[in-house]
């Protein structure tokens, strides 16, 4: 399941550098991002809105800017390609206490549409935006 | 036969009104001939959500639609003084904006509609200030909504407001609508002036004064609807539901497969949800 989760990201990684809007939004955003998932540890480190490397943890050594941390049935629900409600959206963890958003929510904010489209590229392709 | 322009049926015009001592040019949408109904926009965005209901000839054959763009908002100016000044909306000035319109438009017993914040207000006026109205359809509406986000995101000198308040309320928009109009609903917070989204969200999130009055409404002559979108993650399903709850013969109605926005969002789906509202309304 990690090492699925890890290919799972990289594989979207690669769609992001597909898609040039992304590129553009995200052009202002070099963050390591955490994700957690059932206790495991991803981090995901971008630089100019690409996803440069993905590595798995455990790690206290790895500094990352904010973590989003729930559980794998709920990123499966995120991942339909028509998201039950609560689970459309990644603020949707939080707001039904499946998870939690950590760290400097402010710069998640500030890259929010950048952000959540590249969590959406974990749906089947023509449900992605 | 000479040919004719191929406009929508809607047109806008301008009417100037006074809100507690202050001028506001207002900017107005109208379509339709019969029974009036005054629709008001959510917070950060303006009359434009309105389109669709207002664009529908079946529709307009009987109702009247009149949409206005809130002051600050849309093609309404903000008052003289805007520049020094930190707009945060109260439920008082909302309140008596929505009176002074239909004073100035010389409405004769319009249903109100409006969503979110402007479902918030008819109950307000539902509760307090029912005369002029025949009745109220109150669209994400709940008696109190405290923030679950920081309203200071959205005015900040280093970032946005707009950008950032329209990948918020994105999460509160259900992903089975159009693509389209998914996107021409963030538009629309995307186009806000600086500050104004979150000076509603002041408003929305903070005004607690309806909490443990609702009881008071009187539905027996001017009926309460109250609709929600079972995407709606500002104002849940729960939350319209323990507001239809607290007052004595308002009614309910959950759409499936849609969310905060939901005239704008995804008119389809919207549509009959709107068509029984209004019969509600006798």
């Amino acid at each position: 399941m990690t090492h699925d989760l890890r290919v799972r990201f990289e594989d979207m990684g690669r769609k992001l550098a597909e898609k040039p809007h992304l590129k553009r939004l995200g052009a202002l955003f070099s963050e390591t991002v955490l994700i957690e998932i059932d206790g495991n540890e991803y981090y995901l480190a971008f630089h100019r809105g690409d996803l440069e490397r993905v590595t798995e943890g455990p790690s206290r050594q790895t500094p990352w800017r904010f973590a989003i941390r729930t559980d794998a049935e709920a990123l499966d629900k995120f991942w339909q390609p028509i998201p039950e409600p609560s689970f459309h959206d990644i603020f949707g963890f939080v707001k039904t206490g499946r998870g939690r958003i950590e760290g400097d929510i402010l710069v998640l904010v500030k890259n929010l549409r950048f952000f959540k489209e590249f969590m959406a590229l974990g749906r089947p392709e023509e449900a992605a935006a | 036969m000479s040919a004719q322009p191929a406009y929508e049926p809607i047109i806008g015009r301008y009417v100037t009104i006074e809100v507690q001592g202050r001028s506001y040019r207002v900017f107005v949408e109208e379509a339709g001939q019969g029974q009036p109904v005054i629709c008001f926009h959510t917070a950060g965005a303006d009359s434009r959500q309105w389109r669709h209901i207002m664009n529908d000839a079946e529709l307009t054959a009987n109702y009247r639609f009149i949409a206005p763009d809130m002051p600050w908002h849309g093609k309404s100016l903000p008052p003289e003084g805007f520049e020094e000044e930190e707009y945060l909306l109260t439920t008082e000035v909302y309140v008596e904006t929505v009176l002074k319109l239909v004073e100035a438009l010389a409405l004769e017993n319009p249903i109100y509609a409006g969503c979110s914040m402007g479902g918030r207000i008819a109950l307000q006026l539902a509760l307090n200030n029912p005369e002029p109205f025949k009745g109220f359809i109150a669209i994400e509406a709940s008696d109190f909504q405290p923030a679950w986000y920081d309203i200071d995101w959205f005015h900040r000198p280093d970032a946005h407001g707009g950008e950032m308040g329209a990948a918020l309320v994105s999460a509160n928009i259900a992903p089975q609508g159009p693509k389209a109009e998914r996107w021409n609903t963030q538009w629309m917070f995307m186009q806000s002036g600086p500050g104004v989204f979150r000076g509603d969200l002041n408003f929305y999130t903070k005004d607690d004064s309806l909490v443990g009055k609702l009881g008071g409404i009187d539905t027996s002559e001017k009926p309460v609807h109250i609709m929600v979108g079972t995407y709606d993650m500002t104002c849940t399903p729960e939350d319209a539901k323990r507001t239809a709850d607290q007052i004595p013969g308002a009614t309910l109605a959950v759409m499936e497969g849609i969310g905060h926005f939901p005239m704008s969002e995804n008119p389809a789906t919207f549509r009959p949800h709107f068509v029984e509202a209004l019969a509600k309304m006798g």
